[in-house]
């Protein structure tokens, strides 16, 4: 081993990097792009918000502390639709599809069965609504509900069910924090396979090899410094990724030195998997459709961009197979949900992996083409 | 400490079999210390599998070979950093510039404080010093190959094919470059299948075909002991020039441009000729009057052509 040599491949190797765009393309952009395209799309999951039309008829006090606590309870975004608007023609003029109308007297029904418990008094509540939206019934469950714990409290009794909330989860984690370790496994895993299949059939093709291997070079300093630089790589594309979760999602995630760790055991994992492919593919295509057939289930199955468990049962066990599965595991335990024994053991399962791999790798690609 | 002898290289009863097949067949030979040596021969014939045993890069199946007093087998790491290699079809980095190329194969090496721009210089590159590996033709390539092969002042310096696939003009360059190289003074070990650029360059040519050495010496010996004869064509108009060599005993050819061709041993049967000629008053267009050249032993000791094409016509 020389650090001479080895950097001396690294600089050559960063500036073919440099001046080849597509390659900057899929490395740097393209993992950028899937966050920013997954967090938008996901990120209105994160705070469900139902719009929801009100008319109050009633104008009170009371009445406009009710419609308060529907907005905070249950969440909803209100629009007062004003009294003399008739709510049936508003409902299909503005194609909402549920109006809420709060009646006149509801102040006074509400002061007799409070302060006088006059069990008569009540008030009817009227849902304008349109069956044909998809979304009404959940809406108007949700309203049912609300108005459910109302009634349960007028009624003065403590509730005999209560129902506590709990999480999994000690802290409460976003879908785009759950995505981006998930991304940034993914793309790592991508640049090691695929730049380790490329150079290493670019260099038996071309005959670089062969000239190599009239140079002091050893295939240890070679494998060393193409380590590095995907290393290299993949902590550039991963503070790139960062960047923009933080400035356009500001994602909260916790960044350690599991974060480096687990770069370098992704990149050791795919580094032998590309060797091993290249070794029994010779020809280039034949290389990278070997890289796809390999990354692009392990994208999709390992739960990079989803968690395994909305998979079915046949496909959760597969998952648990495949070698980014315990990257992704390992990354969120330690980004997300700061579990450094889970970190841990997920380190380990993918290192004994990638020692595994990687020196089948090196054993499968010996410089010497002689028979 | 290695014993240093007058040779740089020594092939002893080399064999190199891959599988069934035997691409080198128990050849033995010397090449000395400053010599241009060449390994003529046809593809297939064995001159690339022989190089890079020498150059420690494959194995032989047996025979002993020596490259600067060290077994090739044994001492790869002492050879490697004291020789220089062109590997046949060589290739470098595509986006990597010529200078950038040179500089990434010094550090390699690297105690070795090359000279950049004096290699650069050396294979005329100057202009495109800043050019990508990609960019540059085949001609280029090659001698930007030529320069990284020298960029650790090598002893010996082998050079596998470095005009293959050149059109007339670019071969033409780097033979200007490898002439430098030969009155450096550096050991060249040159493969080709093209004579003339073993007759141009080398000391001494060893004619390889299949897996054997057929013959070996400076090209003008070699022509003197296989081919020592003057060919002479006369461009005809009539029968007459091929009537009257006949006569004469020799053994005129007529070629499919209705030229007559006719081998003579001496000088002064021109003359004879030349003269019967005269005085018979037949009449001829031109004459032509050659030395034969490797080419020509070649297809004598071997019954067939060193290659299909000539090197003009061969595709890039
Ligand atoms: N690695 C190899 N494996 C099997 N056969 C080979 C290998 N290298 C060369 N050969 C065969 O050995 C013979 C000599 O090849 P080579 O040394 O390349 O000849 P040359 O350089 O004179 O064209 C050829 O028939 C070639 O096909
Ligand atoms: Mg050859």
């Amino acid at each position: 081993m020389n650090p001479r040599i080895i950097i001396a491949n690294l600089v050559v190797k960063l500036l073919s990097f440099s001046r080849e765009k597509t390659t900057m393309f899929f490395v740097i952009a393209f993992p950028i792009i899937l966050i920013l395209l997954f967090g938008t799309i996901f990120m209105s999951q994160d705070n469900v918000e139902y719009h929801l039309c009100v008319q109050d008829l009633d104008q009170t006090k009371s009445s406009k502390e009710s419609i308060n606590a529907l907005e905070v309870n249950g969440n909803f975004k209100i629009t007062m639709v004003h009294p003399s608007i008739n709510a049936t023609q508003y409902v299909r003029d503005n194609k909402v599809n549920l109006v809420l109308i709060i009646p006149k007297g509801f102040e006074r029904s509400l002061i007799r069965r409070k302060f006088f418990n006059d069990l008569q008094a009540s008030v009817t509540i009227t849902y304008i609504y349109d069956p044909s939206s998809s979304s009404v019934s959940t809406k108007m469950d949700v309203l049912n509900g609300v108005l459910a714990g109302v009634n349960q409290e007028l009624s003065g009794m403590p509730p005999f069910i209560k129902s506590v909330k709990k999480s999994i989860l000690t802290k409460k984690y976003r879908f785009i924090e759950f995505f981006v370790p998930g991304i940034i496994a993914m793309a790592v895993m991508t640049l090691s396979l695929f730049s380790t299949v490329d150079s290493e059939t670019e260099l038996r093709q071309k005959g670089i090899i062969r000239k190599l291997s009239t140079t002091p070079i050893t295939r240890t300093d070679w494998i060393l410094s193409n380590i590095l630089y995907q290393f290299t790589l993949g902590v550039i594309c991963t503070i790139a990724m960062l960047l923009v979760s933080y400035a356009v999602f500001h994602v909260s995630l916790h960044i350690s030195a599991w974060l480096p760790a687990f770069i370098l055991l992704d990149v050791f994992a795919f580094v032998g998997i590309g060797m091993i492919l290249t070794r029994f593919a010779r020809e280039a295509q034949s290389a990278a459709a070997a890289a796809n057939a390999v990354s692009l289930p392990m994208m999709f199955l390992s739960g990079s961009f989803f968690p395994i468990e909305l998979m079915p049962g046949f496909l959760q066990k597969f998952a648990k197979t495949l070698p980014l599965f315990y990257v992704n595991e390992g990354l969120r335990a330690a980004m997300v949900f700061e579990d450094n024994m889970a970190a841990l053991r997920d380190a380990a399962i993918i290192g004994v992996f990638a020692a595994v791999v990687f020196i089948l790798g090196i054993i499968a690609t010996k410089w010497e083409d002689d028979k | 400490m290695t014993k240093e002898t007058e040779y740089a290289i020594e092939v002893d009863k080399l064999t190199k079999r891959y599988g069934d097949l035997l691409a080198v067949n128990d050849i033995s030979f010397t090449v000395s210390k400053g010599e241009v040596f060449a390994f003529l021969g046809p593809n297939g014939a064995g001159k690339t599998t022989t190089v890079e045993v020498i150059e420690t890069i494959r194995t032989p199946t047996s025979g002993k070979v020596t490259l600067l007093g060290m077994d090739v087998t044994k001492k790869k790491h002492d050879i490697v950093p004291r020789i220089g290699v062109l590997p046949q079809g060589f290739s470098s980095f595509d986006r990597i510039t010529v200078r950038e190329t040179i500089q990434y194969y010094s550090r390699l090496f690297c105690c070795m404080n090359a000279d950049i721009d004096g290699l650069i210089d050396l294979v005329n590159l100057k202009d495109k010093a800043k050019e990508q590996y990609k960019n540059l033709s085949g001609g280029l390539k090659q001698r930007l190959g030529i320069a990284i092969a020298l960029v650790n002042d090598p002893e010996v310096v082998f050079l596998d094919e470095p005009t293959t696939g050149l059109d007339p003009r670019a071969r033409h360059e780097v033979w200007e470059v490898l002439l430098g190289l030969k009155e450096k003074g550096k050991t060249v070990f040159l493969t080709t299948h093209y004579m003339e650029e073993a007759e141009l360059l080398a000391d001494t040519v060893a004619i390889i075909s299949k897996g054997k050495v057929i013959a070996m010496g400076s090209p003008g010996d070699l022509i003197e002991r296989n081919a020592n004869y003057l060919a002479l064509t006369f461009k005809s108009v009539d029968g007459k020039v091929f009537e009257i060599l006949r006569k004469m005993g020799f053994e005129p050819v007529l070629d499919n441009h209705k030229n007559v061709e006719v081998r003579v041993e001496h000088t002064y049967d021109v003359q004879k000729i030349l003269n019967a000629i005269k005085d018979a008053g037949a009449l001829y267009l031109g004459l032509d009057i050659r030395k034969p050249n490797l080419e020509e032993v070649f297809l004598k000791l071997t019954g067939e052509a060193l290659r299909e094409n000539p090197p003009e016509m061969e595709p890039k």
